[in-house]
């Protein structure tokens, strides 16, 4: 936690913590070089989800401490059975509406429009080919898309640091070309 | 070393930090629920026992793992394995019923014994008890496992070194990210 500037080292054939330094850098460049607000919505939909499954669990614990078990059969039929509807649904959320969106950005554009920016990233496991997608939307509700798909290894460098010039230069590279497709339109 | 370990939790944002705190209570949270769900489909409040002496030989040995239900319908019959509370002990015990009275209303008082003990129950009972009745009663075995508990026995005796496998457990669900 924290806002530490402080370069990180990261072992690049470690797929889950390159694709985490990646991420996080991209985010960076969206919000801060390229000036666009980050929106939490998607990712606040998940942890209240989160912590309305936890909420549950607590509230079957508690009771059924209060009132020893036989009493507390009605309380934990409810209380089990929302759970794993709890982690249905939000296995369907991760899967279908945020498909591994790790940043979604707003980006004023004039008068009154918006785009909204949706960048996701997968990586295949054992590869070290980084996928990324991003998606812009306008205001119209029309979307584009572009995707890069390269080795971690052109990301970090050989200390096992994300080079936030080159991410910063690739983003920006798919940023200006979403930006300007439209205006040809 | 030590700085490296959590070096993945301070480059979390707050957001990011919440969510591993949440996917670690949904871990734990998961499975009391799963125990709570056989709770309420056997009837049992505790569906899953660990024989822990060799009272019960040659039908059960120490760590075997046994499944319990307790439906109130089913009546209790001599020869049964019940497993049941007495007053003032921790640890629940698992005998067979030695001998049952029943009343017309439905009421039962019985006596149980260790297959491998020389004598009854009573003197295991709380001071001055000479039946258990339904109320007494955890479950009744209905299936067994036989080597698995033996985890579970080793980890009661060295307290040190169950604290030690779930404190590695905890540190390492919050710390690494997805």
């Amino acid at each position: 936690m924290g806002e530490t500037n402080e370069p990180v080292k990261i072992n690049k054939w470690d797929g889950a913590a390159a694709k985490n330094a990646i991420d996080d850098a991209i985010r960076e460049v969206l919000t801060g070089d390229l000036k666009c607000n980050e929106s939490f919505a998607l990712i606040d939909g998940r942890l209240s989800l989160c912590a309305l499954a936890v909420g549950v669990a607590l509230y079957a614990l508690l009771w059924d401490y209060l009132y020893p078990f036989p009493q507390s059969r009605l309380v934990l039929i409810i209380c089990v059975s929302s759970y794993f509807i709890l982690m249905s649904i939000l296995t369907l959320y991760t899967t279908f509406k945020e498909k591994g969106i790790f940043v979604v950005a707003k980006e004023k554009v004039g008068n009154n429009n918006t785009r909204v920016w949706e960048a996701s990233s997968y990586v295949k496991k054992h590869d070290d080919k980084y996928n990324l997608v991003i998606v812009m939307r306008d205001s119209t509700g029309k979307s584009r898309e572009a995707s890069i798909n390269k080795s971690f290894a052109n990301y970090i460098d050989t200390n096992g640091a994300v080079v936030q010039n080159i991410v910063s230069n690739e983003i920006t590279k798919l940023y200006n070309s979403l930006s300007s497709e439209k205006k040809e339109k | 070393m030590l700085d490296s370990v959590f070096d993945d939790v301070k480059r979390m944002n707050k957001r990011q930090f919440i969510y591993q705190v949440l996917s670690f209570g949904m871990i734990v949270s998961s499975a009391l629920m799963i125990w709570k769900g056989l709770m309420v489909v056997t009837g049992s409040e505790s569906p899953i026992v660990v024989v822990l002496s060799g009272s019960m030989e040659p039908a059960f040995h120490r760590g075997d793992l046994l499944f319990l239900t307790n439906y109130p319908e089913e009546p209790v019959r001599v020869g049964e394995i019940v497993v049941f509370k007495v007053e003032g002990r921790d640890i629940p015990i698992v005998h067979r019923v030695l001998k049952l009275h029943e009343k017309n209303n439905g009421t039962v008082k019985f006596l149980t014994k260790g297959d491998n003990n020389s004598v009854d129950d009573r003197g295991l009972y709380a001071q001055g008890q000479l039946w258990l009745t339904k109320k007494d009663v955890v479950g009744r075995a209905r299936g067994f496992l036989p080597y698995v508990g033996m985890v579970t026995i080793y980890m009661n005796e060295y307290p040190k070194f169950k604290f030690a496998v779930l404190a590695c457990l905890a540190v390492y669900v919050l710390v690494h990210r997805e």
